[in-house]
This record gives structure tokens, C-alpha cells and sequence, in this order.
């Protein structure tokens, strides 16, 4: 059997599970994977700076958080606002914060640039924290899941657990594509130079500060998809959206299932979701386990998780595509 | 952080529900009126604040300022010599609180600690450097960077296991408990103490490296690490000495923050961000840019409370961005 | 016509003086190779031409415009070009991705995100091209890191000239090869270069002689002398700022 027919056949199979699950998984386990596939989508944007870009971002949450609330703030004050814009909105408000923080960051690089994004999204942590009018701080605001319309099919309860995971991996999938499609066009490959020499970039006539921004938009617009979902999701929204341990955990995943890697990171959600809800029933240290694992994976397998089932890894990364 | 020692200059909030914005726990309310900072209730306009509460918030500021001082001190000169930003030394300045604490309560002697917390630091840091650092170097600062940051949030995960997540005062000693008449009102003697006793270990720095052998070889060493290497010396073993020194001083400034800060899971992280911009603003590699900038945001942190408390943060992000956008070697930075 | 005029240029690096007003016209189509011993200020010159570094004093004029105070990549989108002293690619992509780069910066599709990039069979055609003009068809598919210092000298040469330029400026493009690898690189210069305006530093005058039409000798950031190789040889100014050395 070709390699690319085994890819088929192994990625229908891949998707025959995922369309199957709400019928083969217990209810609870569907809130899971519903919670793996949002924080694949975070992972995914995270590694497209980090993996792809060579920025690694300290504060990732921002965009997540900013998009969270924007969800949140849209279904609780603009009642009548279809769900799917809702969405856009969240989506959006994570890109136009990733621009406005990006404006600033962006020339820098290394333990600059990561720390500067972590003190925007400190400083937008403390902005949701205080500013409790809008925010409620951190008693957070519930959000009632609105329905989905959808011409032809009618109105849509989210109520219903297995319509939110249909959505969920729906927009999931539409926004993991998106990236690895962007991967492929010239302006992808504009930020992979940037990763690899953006100096060399610049003599070549490439305007790294522009690249460099378009990216981190652009992962901003992701992460702000993944936080509205997110609301969606949990019904409700505090700090926990915005706040530092998001971001680092979405460092950890993503580090942890191998930034070489296209699925690197969604191996990693995966992973760490799962670990998180199976380890936290025996313990409440889980979290140092991960980062030992992080350390572990840091040192001595630099391309995370998912270079242990890979086969062959000449250079695949680099170009993100199977040739 | 920050924060929390204006408001328990005024007796406020003495030492407990001390907690970090950025730790994720109670909200300080700085923004309800009963702080007491403008005196009456309801009367915010700054002319109504006496001279001396100007000053007094100056020196707190100053008090501060000195402590980021003391850690940022070794971060700079070890990311001045080997382009390393070591972001778990914000967890040594961490742990050195908290081996204070438990050396005080514990073994009821707080100048113990003086002595055992940066030993038992430096030594774990050392060990740090040696055993797991230094396989990085070669792969480039991105490992290096995820490395420390790896360390750092296992340090701070440990340190929650510990010692729990809620902040655990410390007491301060009895020779330097109490207040002293100051500017029309009283100050406390501790935070003098804490003044007075970095202006010392300032000073000794300075002398070490201005007028000692050793101190010469570090200073070049910042500037250019090859050349030193070229010219015979060890430089992993003077870096593995800056980097565990750096953790000693670290350690040691957790030690005198902690009785009056308190340790808390959140500290390391609200000392790693207030080194960073001091470290920004001031330039890598320099100390006397470190000094100026810690005092100037210790300074600008303190007295910008006073005016517009929810803003106090945005003061520092904004000199920092703006010396990012002006002089992005910072203040005393060389150019790369 | 002159592609690149400098203006009378001064550079100090917060008190270390470098360059003491130094003038210089390029002239299309020459070949012109600017000399000097160590520290004089080679480097310094390129890479205030290219936009890394501002004079302090003076002014760059490429093409009649002025170009002092332009970004490097802006300078580059004109067509000046640059190879570096130190090996200085795309590190983990193939040489065909390395060239591949230059070339999309060419077709102005940097920022295209419409389509796909493996898909131009422009691109690709123009990329192989160079490749192939360059000699490097049998590494095409070899990261840069893994190749031979010899071939990422060419694969240096590659990208500087991918671009199409104008004005093509070599720093020290025989650095570190062997007198045999030297002379056929120097082959490889001349025959891609042909019609092209270059402008280059070098070390080894016997690469200098053999391409330069016309010499600059630049000492302690002062032009020494300017003319051609002969010219040069029998300069007195030279001869003594030489003494000694090779």
C-alpha cells in the first residue's frame, strides 16, 4: 500500500471517529472532546508563531481572553445576535487585539518578545480583573448558550451536547484547515523565513515588522475563534480566560506534543486535556507533572510527542507538507 | 505586589489579604476610597496630598525599588554575559522567601535565613546551571528560554505543594520591628533596614567589580565573553559563579521581602515582570541602568498609586513601551 | 550612469570613529572592488548601504534616489543586493526553499496568500533555474545547514543574485575557501555577473585583479585612491598603506 494511500485511508478513519463520537462516547466524555478540540485550536495558533515563526509568546491568553469576552459580552448584551456572528465577533476581537499588541511587540525578539506579550496579557488580566462593571472580575458572567440557526435546518439547541461538539469540531476543523492552508500560500512561507533568518528575509526585500504581524494577527484571530467556543462551552466566562495559566498551558501543550510538527500541538491538547482530567482525579499536583514532562520533552525530544510515532521526519516540517 | 506594601504602609491591610493581582486571588479593591491614601473619603484631588505623603511614598517606592534592584541585578549580568534570560531567577528570589519563612517560624530565628536561604539557593541553581542549562547552549535560546521558564514553573508548582497557595506572613525580627518618627508621621524600621542593608550589598557589588580581580573578569565578560575566553579564562566556571551569585542575591532579597510582602505563589511571577521592565528599561547587561531603572519604577509605581490607583500598572507599561519604541537598548544598553 | 553615489559619509559608533568622509561613485556595469586592511571600514561602508547602520553625516544615492535613511528591505526591493562575510542562509530549508525565497520576493508575492506557493510553476521554474546556474542541481534538495561550506558560499552567491538586481555587492565572496575552490568560484562571479554592476570587498588581490575594472582602497575610513587596477598598483599612498602586506 503508497504512503499516500495509507494517509487516506488512516485519515478517513481519523474522521469516520471524530463524526462518531457523540454516539460511541459517553456524555461526559463528549464535554472532553469538545474541550480538546478548542484547546487544539489554541495549540495550533500558538505553534503557528512558535513552530512556524520562531516567536515564542508568553501571553497568548490575551487573544483567547479578549475573545472569550467579546463572546461572552455579545450573547449577554446583544440578545438576537446570531450565534455565528457571535463567533466572527469573538474571532475578530482576538485579531484586532493581536494587531494592537503585536504593533508593539513585534520588533522584538526572543525572551523580549515573549516577555512583552506577557505583560499585555497581564495587563488585560488585570484590566477584566478590576474592571468589574463590564467584567464582573473574577466571579466571571455566566452566558446562556444561544441558538444556532441555520437556514434550512432551523433553529439549533446548543443545549444539546452533541450539537455543540458538531459545531465545535466544525469550526475547529474550518480554523486548524485555515492555518494549514495559510502554511502553503507565499505569504506562509514569508513566515517561516522569518523563523529561520528573518535578517536575511529583510536583505531579501521581505518587511519582517509587516510578516511578523500579519502572523501574529492572524494566530490572534484563531485564539479569539478558540475563545469564543470556549464560552460557548463553559457557559460562562471569569480571569481563568485571560490569566497566566492559560497561556502557559498553552505553551506546555503545545511544546509537549512538538512544535516540528503541523498536529504536533493538537496531539499535545489532546494530551494534556486528557492527562489533566485523568491525573487530577488522583492528584492535584498534575500540573507539576506537566512541567517536569515539559522540562523532559525540552531537553531530550525537541520535537515533542509527536516525533515519537512519526516515521520519517526529513524535513516534512519545514514546508508542513507531505511531499 | 506592589501594591500591597503601599497599603500596608498605612497600616491598611498589615500584612494579610496580601495578595498578587496577577496570582489570580482576591481582588485588592484599590479602587474603593477607605485606603486612606487621600486622607478623607471622597477628596482624590492631588493637591489635596500633603508634601509628606509625596515623600513618604517616594521612599517606599525607593524601598521597592532597591529589592527589584537586587534581582534584576543578576539577571542582567547573566543575560548580559551569555544571552541567557533566566527566567526562573524570579523563582530563586521566590524560594529564598519561603525558606525564610519556614527557617523563621520553624526554627524561630529570621537571621538564619540571612544566611541558609541563598546558600541552599545558590546551591540548587548552581546544580541548575551544571547539570541541565547548560545542554542547552548549543541549541540555540529558544530551548534555553523554555528551559528556564520550564524551571520556573516547576519551581513555583513545587512551592504551592509545599507550602499551600495562600500567602503565609512572615514576622518581622524583633530588632527591627516597629516605627520610627518620620516626616510627621511614622515609618516603619524595616523598611529602612531593607534600604539600608541593599545600599550596603550596592555597594559591595560595586566594590567587587570594580576593584576586585574577579570583578574585572565579570565585567568583561559581559561585554565580550569570547574575548575573555581568548584571553585564558574559565568562563563557564565565572558564569556558573555570576549565576549562582546572581541566585545568592536573588535569594536574599526574598529573604528581607518576605516579612514585608509576605510570600505568596504569585510573588515570583509579579518580580519576574518588574525585572523585566526594569531589565528593558535599563539595558541589558548594565547594572547602573538596572539601578536607575528599579528606582525610577519603584518610584513611579508608588507615587503613580497615589494619584490614579488602577492606572499604577499602565505607568509602567507605558515607559516601557515607549523606551522599547525610542531606545530599544534601553537606558544604558550597548547596542548588539 | 551611476547606480550608487556616496555622499561624503561619516560614521561613529558612539565615539569610535570609522569612516571619515568617504566618497564613491559606481558606475553601471563595472565591476568595482573596494580594498584595505583590516578595520578599515569595509564592512561598515556595506552595511550602512544596505540600511543596518545610518551615517552620521552624508548621504546614499541609488539610482538618483536618496536612500539614506531607508529600511533595509525597501533598499533591497530596488534592486541592491548583498551576500554576506558569514555564511548567512535559510538554515533548515532546502537549497531550491533557500533560492525559492528570493525568487518570491521577486515576483513581488510575498504577501500573497491566495495561493498556493508549491502550485507557481513560475516560481519553481525561476527558483530551478537559478539553481541549476549556480551549480547546485545536485544538492537542490539538501538543507543549507548540511552543505559544504563551499556550496553555502554558493548558495550565498544564489540568493544575492536571485533577486534580479540592480546592484549586486559581495562581502568577501571567496572567504574561506582554498586557492583551488577560490579560482573556480571566481569563474562562477564572472560568469553570472556578467553585464552586472557589482560592487565587492575582498582580501585577496589576486581574485581583485582579476575582476575589478576599477579599485577603491579605502585606510582607517579614508578612500586612499580610486582608479583602476594599474592605476592602483603604482599608487604611492597605496604602496606605503600596504607595507608589508600582501
Amino acid at each position: 500500500m503508497s504512503r499516500y494511500g495509507a494517509f487516506q485511508i488512516g485519515g478517513g478513519g481519523v474522521a469516520a471517529v471524530l463524526l462518531l463520537f457523540p454516539i460511541i462516547l459517553p456524555e461526559i466524555k463528549i464535554h472532553l472532546a469538545i474541550e480538546i478540540l478548542i484547546f487544539a485550536l489554541l495549540a495550533v495558533s500558538f505553534n503557528l508563531l512558535l513552530g512556524y515563526g520562531g516567536m515564542l509568546a508568553f501571553g497568548h491568553a490575551a487573544p483567547f481572553g479578549v475573545g472569550a469576552y467579546a463572546a461572552a459580552l455579545s450573547c449577554n448584551h446583544l440578545p438576537g445576535m446570531p450565534l455565528l456572528v457571535t463567533l466572527l465577533i469573538a474571532a475578530l476581537s482576538g485579531f484586532v487585539g493581536a494587531l494592537f499588541i503585536g504593533f508593539f511587540c513585534v520588533r522584538l525578539k526572543g525572551a523580549y518578545f515573549a516577555l512583552i506579550t506577557l505583560a499585555f496579557q497581564m495587563f488585560l488580566f488585570a484590566a477584566a480583573l478590576k474592571w468589574r462593571s463590564v467584567t464582573r472580575g473574577d466571579d466571571g458572567m455566566g452566558v446562556v448558550r444561544p441558538e444556532l440557526y441555520l437556514p434550512g435546518l432551523g433553529s439549533i439547541s446548543l443545549m444539546n451536547i452533541h450539537n455543540l461538539y458538531y459545531l465545535t469540531l466544525v469550526l475547529v476543523v474550518v480554523g486548524i484547515v485555515a492555518c494549514y492552508l495559510f502554511l502553503r500560500t507565499p505569504l506562509g512561507n514569508a513566515v517561516m523565513c522569518m523563523r529561520e533568518n528573518d535578517v536575511r528575509a529583510s536583505f531579501l526585500g521581505y518587511d519582517v515588522f509587516l510578516t511578523k504581524l500579519t502572523v501574529f494577527s492572524f494566530a490572534g484571530l484563531l485564539a479569539g475563534l478558540a475563545g469564543g467556543l470556549f464560552v460557548l462551552f463553559q457557559e460562562f466566562v471569569a480571569t481563568t480566560a485571560i490569566d497566566v495559566n492559560r497561556s502557559f498551558a498553552a505553551l506546555l501543550m503545545t511544546v509537549i506534543g512538538g512544535t516540528g510538527h503541523f498536529l504536533g500541538p493538537v496531539l499535545g491538547a489532546i494530551f494534556y486535556t486528557v492527562f489533566q482530567d485523568w491525573i487530577s482525579s488522583l492528584t492535584k499536583h498534575w500540573i507539576l507533572f506537566m512541567g517536569i514532562l515539559f522540562v523532559i520533552v525540552v531537553m531530550y525530544l525537541e520535537g515533542g510527542l509527536i516525533s515519537l510515532l512519526k516515521w520519517e521526519r526529513i524535513r516534512v516540517w519545514v514546508s508542513g507538507q507531505k511531499e | 505586589m506592589f501594591i500591597n506594601f503601599v497599603l500596608s504602609a498605612f497600616g491598611a491591610m498589615e500584612e494579610e489579604n496580601v495578595c498578587s493581582i496577577y496570582a489570580n486571588q482576591v481582588d485588592l479593591g484599590v479602587e474603593k476610597d477607605d485606603v486612606g491614601v487621600r486622607g478623607d473619603r471622597g477628596r482624590r484631588f492631588w493637591m489635596d496630598i500633603s508634601i509628606n505623603i509625596y515623600l513618604i511614598q517616594l521612599v517606599h517606592g525607593l524601598v521597592y525599588g532597591m529589592l527589584i534592584f537586587l534581582v534584576a541585578s543578576g539577571l542582567t549580568l547573566v543575560f548580559g554575559m551569555m544571552g541567557v534570560l533566566n527566567i526562573a531567577h524570579a523563582a530563586f528570589y521566590m524560594l529564598g522567601a519561603y525558606f525564610a519563612y519556614t527557617v523563621a517560624v520553624y526554627l524561630g530565628n529570621f537571621w538564619l535565613s540571612f544566611l541558609l536561604s541563598p546558600l541552599i539557593v545558590a546551591f540548587l541553581a548552581i546544580l541548575i546551571e551544571r547539570f541541565l542549562l547548560r545542554k542547552t547552549y548549543k541549541a540555540g535560546h529558544l530551548p534555553e528560554l523554555l528551559l528556564t521558564f520550564g524551571f520556573f514553573y516547576i519551581f513555583v508548582e513545587l512551592v504551592i505543594i509545599i507550602w499551600g497557595s495562600n500567602p503565609l506572613p512572615v514576622p518581622v525580627p524583633a530588632l527591627l520591628a516597629g516605627d520610627v518618627p518620620f516626616m510627621g508621621k511614622t515609618y516603619p524600621i524595616y523598611r529602612l533596614f531593607i534600604l539600608g542593608f541593599s545600599c550596603v550589598i550596592l555597594l559591595g557589588m560595586a566594590l567587587v567589580l570594580m576593584r576586585t580581580q574577579i570583578g574585572i573578569i565579570i565585567r568583561a565578560a559581559v561585554s565580550d565573553a569570547d574575548m575573555v575566553d581568548v584571553l585564558g579564562h574559565n568562563v563557564p566556571v565565572v558564569f556558573l559563579g555570576v549565576f549562582g551569585g546572581g541566585a545568592a542575591l536573588a535569594a536574599l532579597a526574598g529573604v528581607i521581602a518576605a516579612p514585608f510582602l509576605s510570600t505568596y505563589p504569585g510573588m515570583g511571577m509579579d518580580m519576574l515582570l518588574d525585572c523585566f521592565v526594569v531589565i528593558v528599561i535599563g539595558g541589558l547587561g548594565s547594572l547602573w541602568g538596572a539601578l536607575v531603572a528599579a528606582l525610577m519604577i519603584g518610584a513611579l509605581q508608588s507615587l503613580g498609586i497615589l494619584w490614579i490607583p488602577q492606572l499604577a500598572l499602565v505607568f509602567q507599561f507605558l515607559l516601557m513601551a515607549v523606551v522599547l519604541i525610542a531606545r530599544p537598548t534601553g537606558l544604558f544598553g550597548e547596542k548588539e | 550612469m551611476v547606480i550608487l553615489k556616496l555622499d561624503d559619509l561619516f560614521k561613529d559608533f558612539s565615539g569610535l570613529e570609522v569612516l571619515f568622509g568617504v566618497s564613491l561613485e559606481i558606475i553601471e556595469g563595472e565591476c568595482h572592488a573596494i580594498i584595505g586592511p583590516n578595520g578599515a571600514g569595509k564592512s561598515t561602508l556595506f552595511n550602512i548601504i544596505t540600511g543596518i547602520y545610518k551615517p552620521t553625516r552624508g548621504r546614499i544615492f541609488f539610482l538618483d534616489k536618496d536612500i539614506t535613511s531607508w529600511p533595509a528591505h525597501k533598499i533591497a526591493r530596488m534592486g541592491l543586493s548583498r551576500s554576506f562575510q558569514i555564511i548567512n542562509n535559510f538554515p533548515r530549508m532546502t537549497v531550491f526553499e533557500n533560492v525559492r525565497n528570493a525568487i518570491v520576493s521577486r515576483f513581488q508575492r510575498r504577501f500573497d496568500w491566495t495561493s498556493f506557493l508549491n502550485r507557481s510553476k513560475e516560481i519553481t521554474r525561476e527558483s530551478d533555474h537559478m539553481v541549476n546556474l549556480l551549480g547546485l542541481t545536485e544538492v537542490r534538495n539538501i538543507p543549507a545547514s548540511e552543505l559544504s561550506y563551499g556550496m553555502q558560499r554558493k548558495l550565498e552567491l544564489a540568493l544575492t543574485l536571485a533577486r534580479d538586481p540592480v546592484l549586486i555587492l559581495l562581502d568577501e565572496p571567496t572567504a574561506g575557501l582554498n586557492a583551488e575552490e577560490t579560482r573556480i568560484f571566481v569563474e562562477l562571479i564572472k560568469q553570472v555577473t556578467e553585464g552586472k554592476t557589482l560592487v565587492m570587498v575582498e582580501h585577496d588581490m589576486e581574485v581583485v585583479f582579476n575582476l575589478a575594472d576599477r579599485i577603491t582602497v579605502l585606510n582607517y575610513g579614508e578612500v586612499l585612491a580610486t582608479g583602476t587596477p594599474n592605476e592602483i598598483r603604482e599608487n604611492e599612498g597605496v604602496k606605503k598603506a600596504y607595507l608589508g602586506r600582501r
